[in-house]
């Protein structure tokens, strides 16, 4: 193979996130001898619960695949190569991917062309009719539609609605992206499509991503020394404040942004629990990076991480754990987006559910867990000190915490720091 | 303040205006000895006696034009349809005498018809229509329908005060079902629209009963959607819809009313021509269809505009 002697581009392993240190190769879109375009994908690398389409570095034919599907490679790898400057089909007929279905590939896959920056001098181009070596391009999705808002705020903002990364079904570019781009606020990920698609495994076989969380699961399970804490809490202020929210910015909020908010003020308080435990090694955190885990429905599960959630007020977490879950379900979260954790919530009470006992999101040494709040008759004391029944909105806070890290009193410390402010919440 | 059924807050209203303005009387199909249909007049007769509480005979035509008669001389009827589908037999009345006067001969006719509408209770062809969008076709009429206690009070006070024929059409399937606060003094509603709930993703724009089943439909959601109740559909609160397209660039239009022509088709169409530049996709409806509403419970909830029916829209529109 006369690779050095010609001019290629390698593609390799990208470093899909900070923390992202190896990729798997799911599965090849393209095979050797085809033409490529820049920016098509090339193939899916699963990091994790993250499937995401690597672009194509350049415009040529792939001539060679170095990694196969189902192999495990570090960040750098080189997973292909592919000949700049050439095509191997004659395409002066039309701009347009000219490969016919069926059609066999003219040229053997190991043709080499030009730099594709310099005039074409290579001999074989002689054989090729004479005919200019296309520029390929991205294809443009020429009957690409805009809505009359996105048009409006595309000129107003003078976006090119052409490099905006659409969020819409099929891709479509929203309002929100344009004004996402208008902002400044284009660095979405590295993959041109949605990264994720469910998997079309035989029957009776897990998916990729149930795969996922049952490894992690039991990693966790076999790693921590798992206990998990209760402690009721009256909800009455919190309830009382989500209801009187007429106008207000909490208006519609539930109640997770708001145990969210002073759990970490709790966490303030009880700072053992906001850390991480790899092997021996424990680690406190000033910052909270809030794991907030989000059904995905059938698909399964998956925990994306709110950065520096101390610093935000209930309203903007709100708007945060919305915006996550948003794109956790439209599958178009990045691989950072859900690393770097340092104390999870959990919320199995939007489901109704009572009790649970929640598997630490490693390493982290602790996972809060929000029931749902119910109406309850409960005995408290009257300014005179009598006990009378009252209706409340009671919750179950429940924590489930690493033995290894902590001991019960902490936990319930903190627990005990959580429904104090909880009851004695203003808002 | 009084929490007060939808129901109660109709017959508040009644009562007080009755009190209040000796030119205001009721009349309608057992509306006296029986007190209503629905109980909404019950005990009006003994409080003010069968001149102002008035038993008709089974003739809507009548009704509304002996209404319009007592209007030009200078009282104040409040008609009660039995059902609002019977309205039909007084169409001519309410449609060419009541909505025109005004237009023929300078004649003010403050006129208020009440209908009982909406279905949802087995009631069949006769007794769920929903006839607000033919007084809307009619000029010289105006057309409210609350969707709350408070607003169904508010606005019936409005409609006895207003001088022109008004048509209030108040939900069946509320009259018992919804409660609220309701001031117990005399007030009025404004014929505008009001924000039910609101948002920033998707605005559903509905009124009466769909109001409810619009909130109740984005409760759960994943998104935060915006309600507008439109209180009244003449006149229609054209600002209050353009402010919330323009804020939230998706819509969606809830009518219980057999689709074609509905209220909302009239939101739809203003929707695309003054808010085209607004829109971030298609304009969506969930009405019902244009069939009768059948007898058979299982039928009819699956005719009407259900939760999960304007749920899987807004899904849709949020998707989009």
């Amino acid at each position: 193979m006369p690779a050095e002697t010609f001019s290629t581009t390698d593609v390799v392993m990208p470093q899909l996130g900070v923390s992202v240190i190896e990729g798997t190769v799911i599965r090849w879109l393209v095979a050797p001898g085809d033409e490529v375009a820049a920016d098509q994908p090339l193939c899916e690398i699963d990091t994790d619960k993250i499937v995401t389409d690597i672009p194509s570095p350049a415009a040529g034919t792939l001539t060679e695949i170095l990694v196969n599907e189902g192999m495990t490679v570090e960040v750098g790898t080189t997973l292909a190569r592919i000949s700049t400057g050439a095509t191997n089909a004659d395409r002066a007929g039309g701009g347009e991917d000219a490969r016919a279905p069926g059609e066999d590939p003219g040229c053997a896959p190991g043709w080499m062309g030009p730099d594709p920056t310099g005039p074409a001098r290579h001999p074989a181009e002689g054989k090729r009719d004479g005919a200019t070596a296309p520029s390929p391009s991205m294809p443009v999705a020429g009957g690409a539609y805009h809505s009359p808002v996105v048009q409006r705020l595309a000129a107003e903002h003078g976006v090119d609605l052409a490099s905006v990364v659409g969020s819409g079904r099929g891709g479509r570019v929203r309002k929100q992206d344009v004004l996402a781009a208008a902002n400044g606020d284009g660095g979405r990920p590295l993959h041109i499509e949605s990264p994720y698609r469910p998997d079309a495994e035989p029957a009776g076989q897990l998916s990729r991503m149930r795969r996922a969380i049952g490894a992690h699961m039991k990693r966790s399970l076999d790693t921590a020394a798992t206990c998990t804490t209760w402690m009721e809490a009256d909800m009455s202020r919190v309830e009382a404040a989500r209801r009187g929210a007429k106008a207000s910015a909490l208006l519609g909020i539930t109640p997770l942004p708001i145990v969210a908010r002073v759990a970490m003020d709790a966490l303030r308080e009880h700072p053992a629990l906001n850390a991480t435990l790899e092997g021996d090694r424990y680690t406190r955190h000033d910052a909270v990076h809030l794991g907030v885990a989000v059904s995905l429905g059938e698909d399964g599960l998956i925990v994306p991480v709110i950065r520096d959630a101390h610093t935000l007020s209930v309203e903007q977490l709100g708007v945060a754990i919305r915006e996550l879950a948003r794109r956790a379900r439209k599958q178009q979260l990045t691989p950072d987006e859900v690393t770097g954790g340092t104390f999870t919530v959990t919320n199995p009470g939007q489901f109704g559910s009572l009790m649970a006992t929640p598997v630490i999101n490693q390493p982290q040494v602790a996972i809060l867990d929000l029931e749902v709040v119910v109406k309850r008759p409960i005995v408290v004391s009257d300014d005179d000190g009598n006990d009378v029944i009252e209706i409340r909105p009671q919750t179950i806070l429940g924590l489930s915490w690493d033995h290894r890290a902590l001991d019960g009193a902490q936990a319930a410390q903190f627990l005990g720091a959580l429904r104090r402010r909880l009851e004695a919440w203003d808002g | 303040m009084p929490t007060m059924t939808y129901l109660e807050a109709i017959s508040d209203a009644l009562r007080e205006q009755l009190r209040a303005d000796e030119r205001v009387f009721v009349m309608g199909e057992d509306v006296g000895a029986f007190g209503g249909a629905f109980k909404v007049t019950d005990g009006f007769v003994e409080e003010f006696g069968e001149q102002r509480v008035i038993d008709t005979p089974l003739a809507e035509s009548a009704i509304i034009g002996t209404a319009v008669g007592a209007a030009v001389v200078g009282m104040r009827p409040v008609c009660e349809m039995q059902f609002a589908d019977f309205v039909s037999c007084g169409f001519d009345q309410l449609v060419n005498v009541a909505g025109k006067t005004h237009y023929r001969f300078g004649l003010a006719v403050p006129i208020v018809v009440r209908l009982p509408s909406g279905g949802g209770f087995s009631g069949g062809p006769f007794h769920s229509q929903n006839p607000e969008a033919w007084f809307m076709h009619a000029p010289g009429i105006k057309v409210l329908a609350p969707s709350t206690a408070e607003d169904a009070k508010g606005l019936l006070t409005a409609a006895i005060h207003d001088p022109n024929p008004v048509v209030f059409l108040e939900h069946k399937h509320l009259y018992r079902r919804v409660k609220g606060e309701v001031s117990s003094g005399l007030y009025e509603t404004p014929m505008t629209a009001r924000i039910a709930r609101e948002g920033s993703d998707l605005t559903v724009i509905a009124y009466g009963a769909m109001v409810h089943a619009a909130l109740e439909a984005t409760e759960e959601l994943d998104a935060s959607v915006e309600i507008l109740d439109l209180r009244s559909l003449v006149p229609l609160d054209t600002e209050a819809i353009l402010t919330s397209v323009a804020k939230t660039s998706k819509v969606l239009i809830v009518d219980e009313a057999n689709e074609t022509c509905a209220a909302g088709a009239q939101v739809a169409a203003l929707i695309a021509e003054r808010a085209f530049e607004q829109l971030d996709g298609p304009i969506r409806r969930v009405a019902t269809p244009d069939v009768p509403i059948p007898f058979s419970p299982p039928l009819e909830q699956a005719v009407l505009p259900s939760v999960e029916r304007i749920r899987d829209a807004c899904r849709d529109l949020l998707d989009y």
